[in-house]
């Protein structure tokens, strides 16, 4: 196909070089059309589907920000910095390209090549609010120290006028509660510890593993050519932080089906820290998780997320960084719903479904339709009998990671979320579903906020529908 | 495994996708980006069927009582639509011209100018690709008997766009109307317009035509005939007959998987098994018993010309390819239009030189089939329909 041109360096298997931190030339110099700029034939369709440029005039949307002006900036031409901030990296615009252009790839160079942080937020209140955003995971190895009284601190009216005021994270945001601190239940291995690989070495110590599953390892028929039946599972800030719960839930479903469940001290994927600017600190935790990662990616397991914005970064951007284990990371990294369904089409699936009766609306991330893998979860839970699944279809709601945190953006991300706080509350009301499923812990925190009710990750319908512990 | 696997998200693919759900079969549709019907004005021409299909290799030759079929098809489909079999509608361009189709959303149907003898254009404030002037010159024209004149409508919801010194796109400004202030504002504005006493109907540009039944209302309440007004791409109303035609693949549990291009399909023995495509990271493989080949002429980029020879993008078949270059006439006759796959009458790809048939299990529809000419003939979506229909029927 002619996108081949351009996708051939990235994506798949063999990762592109990566780009330097900081400058970025090499990809420029790689391609003959630098990231399909001639691809381009100036449609508009990825303006008109962004849902930041639908609802807010100034900014000027993502063909002008990425292949226009991307034009310009090959000429040594600069745009106003602070447009840049106002893309919320949910990469619809490439999703809805029909010429396969790269877009938000061009804005983040772009963010990167101005040395971002400094020129997005001109303030130094703000540089700091985007140092603390940033960093999910130092917030919650601090939340989840005492995560009531973290709480009740964060609940409080005056904490957060004071947050506002001081750092500019807005006083109305539904910042996540957090809970006691994902770790595996009894009977593992070993405590979790995160410190572990610190230093980008080898050492998996600190690693968790689940002890069911042990009994089936050694089982050759799964995956990769894999000498046993193991997986190791990223977690991810919001289940570590904030949803211990979920965590443990996709455990159990993963140890039903035979599986050894492993899970190393990873650090956060970097989503967020690329969202605020921290491109080199995001590399730096990419290539730590990449070393912890190594041994079991030479072994041919698969790792499997369970968030759709750390799987993406596994996916998309982790095969960019120069270390030998990027090579694998994009081809062994599978969406948890992915991974099922995968064992579904090869009838390794454990279909031992307890009817489940409860219709359902589901809301897909973002960055899950970026992963191009189509809807696994709603596949995988109409294969329950009694699921009813209806898709929502009304677009993005609006968080995109901590971009609606922000004070001065707060308001545009409710605004962004309104068709679907709309369908999800109307849908409620005529008793249409009872429950949201989505698998983004953002997007589950933002539809509580927006419309009131209770979403949750599809994995719970299933360890539901194995006996093992209900959700709704 | 999937019983039928579509490839292509436009008109037909989305069309043989719904058809093949109706009937019970599995199906994914799988699709570079959100396809071409946003770049359309969201008017479907058939054009002159029973002429067309004389013309020996014509798609309508060969898809036979299926273009009827189709259309009746889609107007059940879609109750935004009207149209006639036979007879043919009018719509205006988006420079005020009149236009003859086949298929048309309701609100765009320019039949009640012809009764009217004075016209009132409503100019919103701010509206991109929308030339009053240009507009008003040209209805007086089509109309020469009525009088013509423009309306201002100040929309004080879009001060920030003005301030940020930005024209409103028509997308924007169609999710807006139908939004309740947008409604309020809609409703004071038509009936300002209606109230004037040289009004006799309205030319409406912007207004959302399929799936707002908040506009519907507001509209069903006024004395005057409100006619929309198709528009330059990215088209609001493509758009929208995009989304009502996903949300019914949805609905009849199709799954589409938008934003990866196939890489390529094996084949063993004249059958595609697997198409493969590029997800995030790594390939993902998807078996099925069947086909849809809907990938688009060169626009939809299923057919790509290079200065040595046109590909088709996916299985790489042989095309039947005219001589690209010689039509003089900008506005005539371009050879390269005719450019495509040909095939059996159950739409499997042929081989040009001998008829064989290359494919059992792959129907081809839409664009991407040879001998016809949407911008000669006007039949552009009279053909994807039947095409992807027949294919839905096949899958």
């Amino acid at each position: 196909m002619y996108t081949q041109t351009q996708w051939g360096e990235e994506g798949g298997p063999g990762p592109k070089p990566a780009a330097e931190p900081g400058g970025d030339d090499s990809h420029r110099q790689e391609c003959g059309d630098p990231a399909g700029l001639d691809a381009c034939v100036k449609c508009g369709i990825c303006t008109a589907h962004c849902p930041v440029a639908r609802a807010y005039a100034p900014f000027p949307g993502p063909k002008n920000l990425g292949p226009d002006a991307e034009r310009l900036r090959l000429e040594g031409v600069a745009l106003d910095p602070g447009c840049l901030a106002y893309c919320t990296n949910c990469k619809t615009c490439e999703v809805v390209c029909p010429s396969g252009v790269r877009i938000t790839d061009m804005i983040l160079r772009a963010r990167r090549q101005q040395g971002s942080a400094q020129a997005e937020s001109a303030k130094s209140r703000l540089r700091i609010r985007d140092h603390v955003l940033g960093r999910a995971e130092y917030l919650g190895r601090l939340g989840t120290v005492w995560p009531e009284f973290t709480n009740t601190v964060l609940a409080t009216k005056l904490t957060r006028r004071l947050l506002q005021k001081a750092l500019g994270i807005s006083a109305e945001a539904p910042l996540p509660k957090y809970k006691k601190r994902f770790r595996l239940e009894k009977g593992s291995a070993a405590e979790l510890t995160s410190e572990s690989g610190q230093n980008g070495g080898k050492s998996v110590e600190g690693t968790g593993s689940s002890s069911m599953g042990r009994g089936a390892a050694g089982d050759p028929s799964a995956g990769n050519g894999s000498a046993s039946k193991q997986v190791v599972y990223f977690p991810g800030c919001f289940v570590n932080y904030n949803d211990e719960a979920t965590g443990l839930a996709v455990i159990r479903v993963l140890e039903h089906n035979g599986f050894e469940v492993i899970v190393p001290g990873f650090h956060c994927c970097g989503v967020p820290l690329t969202a605020n600017g921290r491109f080199r600190e995001a590399e730096g935790n990419a290539r730590r998780n990449l070393a912890l990662m190594e041994p079991y990616l030479e072994r041919g397991i698969p790792i499997i997320t369970s968030c759709t914005s750390c799987g993406l970064a596994l996916k998309e951007d982790y095969p960019r960084i120069r270390v030998p284990a990027a090579k694998r990371i994009g081809a062994q990294t599978y969406d948890l719903f992915e991974f099922l369904w995968l064992l579904h089409e090869r009838g390794e699936l454990k279909e031992d479904f307890l009817e489940v009766r409860v219709p359902l609306a589901y809301h897909a991330p973002c960055h899950l339709k970026a992963q191009g893998i189509g809807t696994p979860s709603l596949r995988i839970l109409r294969l329950i009998p009694g699921v009813k699944a209806e898709e929502l279809d009304a677009g993005c709601c609006g968080l995109s990671g901590s971009f609606g945190f922000k004070a001065e953006k707060y308001e545009l991300s409710l605004q962004i979320g309104h068709a679907l706080f709309q369908r999800v509350r109307q849908g409620m009301r005529e008793g249409k579903f009872k429950a949201v499923i989505t698998e983004c812990g953002g997007c589950q925190v933002q539809i509580a906020q927006g419309s009131g009710a209770r979403s949750l990750h599809p994995v719970w319908i299933l360890a539901q529908a194995y006996g093992l512990g209900g959700g709704t | 495994m999937w019983d039928g696997l579509v490839i292509g998200g436009g008109l037909a693919g989305l069309i043989a996708g719904i058809r093949a759900l109706e009937r019970g079969k599995k199906i994914l549709i799988v699709s570079e980006g959100v396809g071409s019907l946003a770049f359309a004005g969201g008017v479907l021409d058939f054009g002159r069927v029973r002429e067309l299909r004389r013309l020996e290799k014509h798609p309508y030759a060969y898809v036979g009582e299926m273009a009827e079929r189709a259309f009746s098809y889609f107007l059940q489909l879609n109750p935004a639509y009207t149209g006639t079999w036979g007879r043919r509608g009018s719509v205006l361009t988006p420079l005020g011209t009149l236009r003859e189709t086949e298929l048309l959303p309701r609100r765009l149907d320019a039949s009640p100018l012809f009764k009217a003898n004075k016209i009132v254009v409503a100019v919103p404030g701010g509206l991109k690709d929308f030339f009053p002037e240009i507009v008003k010159a040209n209805l007086q024209k089509e109309f020469p008997s009525g009088n013509v004149r423009l309306k201002k409508l100040s929309v004080e919801e879009f001060a920030d766009w003005r301030a940020a010194g930005k024209s409103i796109p028509g997308t924007v400004y169609a999710e807006f109307w139908g939004t309740e202030r947008g409604n309020t504002a809609l409703k004071r504005h038509i009936c300002e317009i209606a109230g004037e006493a040289d009004s006799e109907a309205i030319v409406f540009p912007g207004l959302p035509a399929i799936g707002c039944p908040e506009v519907d209302e507001v509209l069903a309440g006024i004395s005057l005939p409100v006619v929309g007004m198709t528009s330059f791409p990215p088209s609001a109303i493509g758009l929208a007959l995009y989304e009502s035609l996903t949300r019914r693949v949805k609905a009849l549990g199709g799954e589409l998987l938008i934003g990866v291009g196939v890489e390529r399909v094996e084949v063993e023995s004249a059958r595609a098994r697997r198409a493969i495509v590029r997800s995030k990271g790594k390939e993902t493989a998807l078996t099925a018993e069947t086909f849809v080949l809907a990938t688009g002429g060169f626009l939809g980029r299923g057919l790509v010309a290079t200065p040595d020879d046109v590909r088709e993008t996916v299985f790489g078949l042989p095309l039947h390819v005219p001589p690209l270059r010689g039509g003089k006439d900008f506005l005539g006759e371009q050879p390269y239009a005719r450019a495509g796959i040909e095939v059996d009458r159950h739409l499997r790809p042929c081989d040009p030189a001998t008829g064989e048939v290359l494919l059992e299990n792959v129907f081809a529809a839409g664009r991407i089939l040879a001998h016809w000419d949407p911008w000669l003939e006007h039949c552009g979506g009279g053909v994807s329909l039947s095409s992807g229909l027949l294919a839905g029927e096949l899958l």
